[in-house]
């Protein structure tokens, strides 16, 4: 059960060996898991828009989708048929190039990095030595094609959107990166398969002092990258319509939406493998381990979204700058102790460094509330 | 202590996740199609007019006060005449504009007789946006059966009313 | 591997020609900020032949480094220049020949230069892993690297120091 994709994949491999030359089969090869990725890709986003749907339903206790198909389980091919169908509207002065290109680019990306993520064992694209920096690079990317977006479309509200969606991607790039550096440090490679080999037998990084915050760290600024809420400035529909895509409509539009559903649910993927030991697990298959801790994230994902309001963006900077990036690096430290020190004495003295930086940070961030005005000729 | 309002909106959040599945009050959705709730009695949507026995004689007799209160004036009466010429008390044309009705309920109001009552009709979507909105006197007659199953205590209010009227002798008329 | 060969120089003949005709484009193209698109390209090409040389570490950096944060800020600077609130205003070039001329004379120099050096090749690839770039970095060129950090770290606080508003 465990290898069933990856025996497939090589009974296939095999079957075109007796008869066609190698390079042929190394093509196969490349096609095949090309094509698994482009059809997995989509299609994880479109069942992701119906769970979410379903989900945030459930907790503003409505049913949510259920009407095409039993427990609306057709609707994502509806509104795929309803997205194509729609007129394609570009605005009169908007620049025609950059209006087409932004929504094609971005999608991109958010394709290529399923290319690094270990679905199981032996289950990856291509195993680079440089497989977290890939994601990182890849995913950062992402910010220039919201922007060109936001600049073609020759609307105030599309500009407003796409320059918060720079500060913002630029802010916590900074402690995502930070957050990944304890586990390299600790395996020692950026490559995925790596990292994941390392946490094997249950030493999952999450179980560590310094892997418990650098995986919160780490998922939350995931959820900025990929601008969901309450992260989700760039678009935050009661203040500037649509942000980066108010001009758009159509597929271009749903080109949009499915780079930020493929890449939540590669963030939730990645952050996995990082710190919940990826496809490590007893009794399933790891291919469903990934797939289980994936999706719980991506819930986890989504009850944000069905909780929190959006930030303000002076909180969103501060948040990044006097929180998180302190955080991170402090972990750091903690790690660095943490594989200096022999076994049990470890576990202590980071646990103490991360409770210590946490106390810190929550003193030192503590709002300066107003004192409670008194009256004094007030009747209570 | 801050941050800790953001656990317990999360708390109450997937409180309200779980029980969605079990109890009834935090699923309040109704399946419309399907499931449909029964319309309070005092609920009005549309004026339709009432005949007591059969539709060639409602109760209307095209006064036109309905008409002439109308605030969006949807209501257009034709006063019927006999062949001679003599105008009859019943109306010859009765037509509402759906499309302009506000549902205000003031025609069944001032109707000094009764005649014309809110529905509780509320499937009226149609393909033709003028013409099939109009509705004739052929739409708009219901028999009195119709009123007492939507609003009873109305109907029998108003069928007392209605047979204490016809009990006592008619007042002379023309004085 | 070796009938394999064929196909990855084809896939990097293809990336030289997108970097150079993306690069073509951004130096001739009239438009500003459609010219920082297809820098774009052309860096994103760039990283991709560095893929193809077995340059893993540096390709990612070339994506994180140029394409991620300096094309966002070459992207938000051509934003702020006042001239673009028209996308179709052609992007004035009064100093095309000159630079064509200098261009020409510069060229002139490097292609004979490029020809005739004599390029040192490697029989077997061999990777340059990020273990190995983070030896070099804190054992051979220790020195230089704490320059460049202070450098990086001189040039931070300048920035902050300008950027501070006057009490």
């Amino acid at each position: 059960m465990d290898q069933l994709f990856v025996n497939l994949k090589h009974s296939i491999l095999i079957f075109a060996g007796n008869f066609l030359p190698e390079w042929a089969v190394i093509l196969i090869s490349i096609l095949i898991s090309v094509t698994a990725i482009a059809v997995f890709g989509p299609v994880t986003m479109m069942y992701l828009t119906l769970l979410e749907r379903k989900f945030v339903g459930r907790i503003q206790n409505r049913f949510g989708p259920n009407r095409v198909g039993k427990w609306g389980l057709l609707q994502p091919l509806a509104d795929g048929v309803k997205m194509l169908t729609k007129e394609d509207i570009v605005p009169k002065g908007a620049d025609h190039f950059a209006h087409f290109l932004a929504p094609v680019a971005i999608v991109i990306p958010a394709l290529l990095v399923f290319a690094v993520v270990p679905f199981g064992r032996n289950m990856v694209a291509v195993d680079l030595s440089i497989g977290i920096l890939f994601f990182l690079a890849l995913s950062s990317t992402t910010t220039i094609w919201i922007f060109v977006a936001a600049w073609a479309s020759r609307n105030k509200f599309s500009l407003l959107g796409g320059l918060r969606s720079v500060a913002q991607m630029v802010s916590y790039e900074i402690p995502m990166v930070l957050s990944v550096v304890p586990v390299l440090m600790v395996v020692g490679s950026f490559s995925t398969v790596a990292i994941v080999e390392a946490q094997s037998g249950w030493n999952w990084f999450v179980l560590t002092p310094w892997g418990l915050i650098g995986f919160v760290l780490f998922f939350l600024t995931g959820v900025a990258e990929v601008n969901r809420t309450p992260f989700d400035l760039p678009e935050g529909e009661s203040e500037i319509v649509a942000g980066f895509h108010t001009e758009y409509s159509g597929m271009k539009f749903a080109l949009f939406y499915m780079a930020e559903f493929m890449n939540s649910f590669t963030i939730s993927a990645i952050v996995s493998t990082v710190y919940l030991g990826g496809w490590q697990g007893p009794w399933l298959p790891g291919w469903l381990w990934l797939l289980i801790k994936s999706y719980a994230l991506i819930l986890v994902m989504m009850w944000f979204r069905g909780t929190l309001p959006r930030f303000r963006v002076d909180q969103l900077m501060g948040f990044a700058w006097k929180f998180l990036l302190p955080l991170a690096l402090l972990n750091i430290f903690a790690a660095g102790v943490w594989l200096a020190f022999a076994r049990p004495v470890n576990y202590l003295l980071s646990a103490i460094i991360v409770a210590l930086a946490l106390f810190i940070l929550y003193f030192a961030n503590r709002p300066d509330m107003p004192k409670k005005r008194v009256y004094r000729y007030a009747v209570e | 202590m801050f941050g800790f309002g953001v656990l317990k909106g999360m708390l109450v959040t997937i409180q309200n996740f779980f029980a969605s599945y079990f109890s009834k009050d935090h699923l309040t959705t109704v399946q419309y199609p399907e499931e449909r709730l029964s319309a309070k009695e005092r609920y009005r949507n549309f004026p339709f007019l009432v005949y007591d026995q059969a539709p060639e004689d409602p109760r209307c007799v095209a006064c036109d006060i309905c008409a002439k209160e109308c605030p969006p004036k949807c209501i257009t009466i034709v006063r019927d005449s006999d062949a001679e010429g003599k105008p009859l008390k019943r109306p010859k044309s009765f037509d509402i504009d759906y499309s302009i009705c506000m549902n205000c309920g003031i025609c069944e109001e001032v109707c000094p007789f009764d005649a014309i009552f809110m529905d509780h009709e509320f499937e009226l979507a149609e393909y033709g946006r003028f013409e099939d909105l109009m509705y004739h006197k052929d739409r708009l007659l219901k028999p009195n059966d119709h009123f007492k199953k939507i609003r009873p205590t109305d109907a029998t209010r108003i069928d007392a009313k209605l047979a204490a009227k016809t009990q006592k002798p008619a007042p002379p008329v023309g004085n | 591997m070796n009938s394999f060969a064929p196909l990855v120089s084809v896939v990097q003949y293809v990336l030289m020609f997108i970097v150079l005709g993306a690069a073509i484009v951004t130096v001739s193209i009239g438009n500003l900020f459609r010219a920082a698109i297809f820098l774009a390209f052309t860096l994103l090409g760039v990283a991709g032949l560095y893929f193809f040389l077995h340059a893993d570490f540096i390709a990612a950096m070339q994506i994180l480094i140029y394409v991620g944060a300096i094309m966002t800020l070459v992207i938000f600077a051509v934003m702020l220049t006042g001239k673009m609130q028209d996308p179709l205003v052609a992007q004035s070039n009064r100093q095309k020949i000159p630079a064509f001329i200098i261009l020409c004379g510069v060229s002139a120099f490097l292609i004979p230069t490029i020809l005739k050096a004599p390029w040192r090749t490697l029989a077997t690839p061999h990777a340059t892993t990020a273990a190995n770039l983070g030896r070099a970095l804190m054992g051979e060129f220790v020195f230089p690297f704490e320059i460049v950090s202070l450098v990086l770290l001189v040039a931070l606080i300048g920035a902050i120091a300008t950027a501070r508003s006057d009490e």
